[in-house]
């Protein structure tokens, strides 16, 4: 009896601060202001925001996670939306932000208001919110470090860089650069921009092709590696290895390239269902734990043998995903402390 | 003056000739820069990706002749909805390219009709008008597509891609689209109203043309063609996706005023399209090739198609 007792005592004293922690934040709101939503990345951060916010708002996590988009990637128009949402009384706001600086006014005025503020992806740089951000330059660096235990005789590579003028174009290319300073077997022949986009980085490659020399491999920022692919057929030359970036058409075609050839390369990105992670951090925040202001995002990278697994998870004209737990946050969160 | 020096005489006064000039430069010195290296390839590569800018080209400089304040800003929209909804349709399956055509087809003809009855019924300027109608139908294909790239069907995939000694097929068939499309502005009753009303819709309504039907026409050709172009762009980059179109926006309306026909209406030119295209999609690989930073490559860009701008616009002032 007494046994009985101490064991249902201690299950009790285990099971009573994560239910404690459930009812502090069971009346809390938590929204998301969004900037854009015009591709399939997006499209699946939305998703996985919806999925797990909706069995947070069923087990009475919280009371509402309600997603906001604005139409046109403005920063005017997030800084709006973001006062609305300030009026509307949520008690957090995740965002994914349109610009690093200009929305920190906005962001400002919510912190003031007493409103927990999350970024993440597009991080803002006002010090009263938190930062949920990507290294996007070790994410350039590991592609040559790859590629360095792949082909230690060296080549030259061709760069598939993302949208002009973008920081996160910046930061990729800068480690794919820095990677390259340390492995000077690897030259980098020739460099374009694709956008992100397949169609752009095929047009963007099928022009530039014609003048560069063989192309040992191709390293790129997600999103191109299909499109550079198509670009190389085209052209009728060997294809190289290309680093391809968790998208459906990308792992597809690695798939039916290692059947047929037994084809090798990788495949990093990030998460869409990082909003996930930005959700739950918030939640925590509302429960009064203590999180560190900046906290990195883990990628999420394929490699040769678990790309089947992979490719069956992801859906359709997707990109390969994961969707954060309360738990896998909370291991993120101690990581960075 | 000797015969051929009036044929020469009489092709410099041509407004089209200058993109041609351009392109043909702006190719010389990539391929001198390579030292003659895949100079053939690179024409190639011009002419398969000129097509699209091409074919949303012609709708676009229809447009825009019918006289100031008239474009399409729906074009890129049209693409992606046209594009997805075919893709959709087709589901891989070489059985239902005709029926996935016709659905592009009629994507852009809903289109056209839905922004002409905004400029008409509702007397909104056109360049709102189409601007609005176009987030309704990105919105649309975000709705229908859900972000979902499917393939295309095999033989669609492998014509949009096949090429005869170099020559792309689908870069042909524009050939012959803008012949069509050029004999339809010069020669037909409806071609000349469109050029009648650009240069003054008043006079064109006393002479009898029907003004209204003109412009009814002429929005739903152009939102027909960006249907066409994104079915064919789907089929030759392995799938619609939601941003395909947005790079059309610009590059419709780049080709239509680089190929020298007037912005504000009244004066259209079929060839110059063609050249522009070569154009723009050379100049980004001259640049590419060069190895210049992105920065640098934008300011060019912009630099050079002044220039041409320029010279091309001093030409056909005199008109």
């Amino acid at each position: 009896m007494n046994k009985i007792l101490t064991t249902a005592a201690v299950a009790l004293a285990l099971a009573l601060p994560a239910s404690a922690a459930l009812a502090q934040t069971a009346d809390k709101r938590i929204a998301l202001s969004n900037n854009y939503a015009g591709n399939s990345w997006r499209q699946a951060m939305l998703k996985s925001w919806a999925k797990v916010g909706d069995k947070a708002v069923a087990d009475g996590v919280i009371a509402a996670a309600d997603a906001f988009t604005t139409a046109e990637n403005q920063v005017t128009e997030q800084a709006a939306q973001i006062q609305n949402l300030i009026l509307q009384g949520y008690d957090a706001i995740v965002v994914n932000a349109a610009s690093p600086d200009a929305l920190n006014g906005a962001v400002k005025e919510a912190c003031d208001a007493g409103i927990t503020v999350v970024s993440f992806d597009g991080i803002v740089t006002e010090p009263c919110a938190w930062r949920i951000a990507v290294d996007f330059k070790q994410m350039g660096k590991d592609e040559i470090l790859y590629l360095a235990e792949k082909m230690p005789e060296g080549g030259q590579l061709l760069e598939i860089r993302g949208l002009a003028g973008v920081f996160v174009d910046d930061e990729i290319s800068a480690g794919i650069h820095e990677g390259v300073a340390e492995n000077p077997q690897f030259e980098v022949a020739g460099s374009v921009n694709g956008d992100w986009a397949q169609d752009v980085a095929q047009k963007a490659v099928a022009g530039i092709l014609p003048s560069l020399p063989p192309i040992s491999a191709v390293v790129t920022q997600g999103g191109d590696g299909f499109g550079a692919a198509q670009a190389f057929k085209a052209a009728g030359r060997p294809i190289p290895l290309i680093i391809m970036g968790n998208r459906y058409d990308e792992l597809k075609w690695w798939k039916e390239q290692k059947d047929a050839t037994g084809y090798e390369t990788m495949s990093v990105s990030i998460a869409p269902g990082v909003s996930t992670l930005a959700m739950w951090v918030a939640q925590q925040i509302l429960d009064g734990q203590d999180i560190p202001k900046d906290l990195t995002v883990p990628f999420l990278r394929i490699d040769q043998d678990n790309l089947e697994e992979n490719l069956a998870t992801t859906e359709v004209g997707g990109v390969a995903n994961v969707e954060y737990t309360l738990e896998d946050a909370q291991e993120v969160v101690n990581a960075a402390r | 003056m000797t015969p051929t020096l009036r044929i020469a005489a009489r092709l410099l006064e041509k407004p089209w000739l200058w993109a041609f000039a351009a392109a043909f430069f702006v190719w010389l010195a990539t391929i001198v820069f390579t030292g003659g290296q895949g100079a053939a390839a690179v024409l190639t590569a011009a002419l398969a990706f000129g097509t699209f800018s091409v074919i949303v080209g012609i709708g676009q400089m229809y447009v825009i002749t019918l006289g100031p304040g008239n474009v399409d800003l729906s074009i890129p929209a049209t693409m992606t909805f046209a594009g997805a909804a075919s893709m959709k349709i087709m589901d891989t399956q070489d059985s239902m390219i005709f029926i996935g055509l016709l659905v592009a087809l009629g994507v852009g003809v809903s289109v056209g009709i839905f922004n002409y009855a905004l400029i008409r019924l509702l007397r909104i300027p056109p360049i709102i008008a189409t601007l609005s109608s176009s987030f309704v139908f990105q919105s649309a294909a975000i709705a229908y597509g859900r972000g979902i790239k499917i393939k295309p069907p095999p033989v669609l995939a492998e014509f949009t891609t096949a090429r005869i000694v170099g020559i792309p097929i689908l870069a042909i068939f524009t050939v012959i689209l803008a012949v069509i499309m050029a004999v339809v502005l010069h020669k037909t009753v409806y071609g000349r109203s469109v050029i009648a009303i650009g240069q003054n819709p008043r006079a064109a309504g006393f002479s009898g043309i029907s003004v209204g039907f003109t412009r009814f026409a002429t929005y739903v050709l152009s939102a027909t063609l960006a249907g066409l172009c994104g079915f064919v762009l789907s089929g030759f980059s392995g799938g619609a996706s939601l941003n395909m179109g947005a790079e059309f926006l610009l590059a419709s309306i780049a080709v239509v005023v680089i190929g020298g026909t007037s912005v504000a209406g009244g004066f259209a030119n079929i060839p110059g399209l063609w050249g522009a295209a070569l154009f723009m999609f050379l100049l980004v690989t001259m640049l590419n090739t060069f190895g210049l930073g992105a920065g640098i490559r934008l300011i060019m860009t912009g630099l050079i198609i002044i220039s041409v701008i320029t010279l091309a616009g001093g030409k056909s002032t005199g008109r």
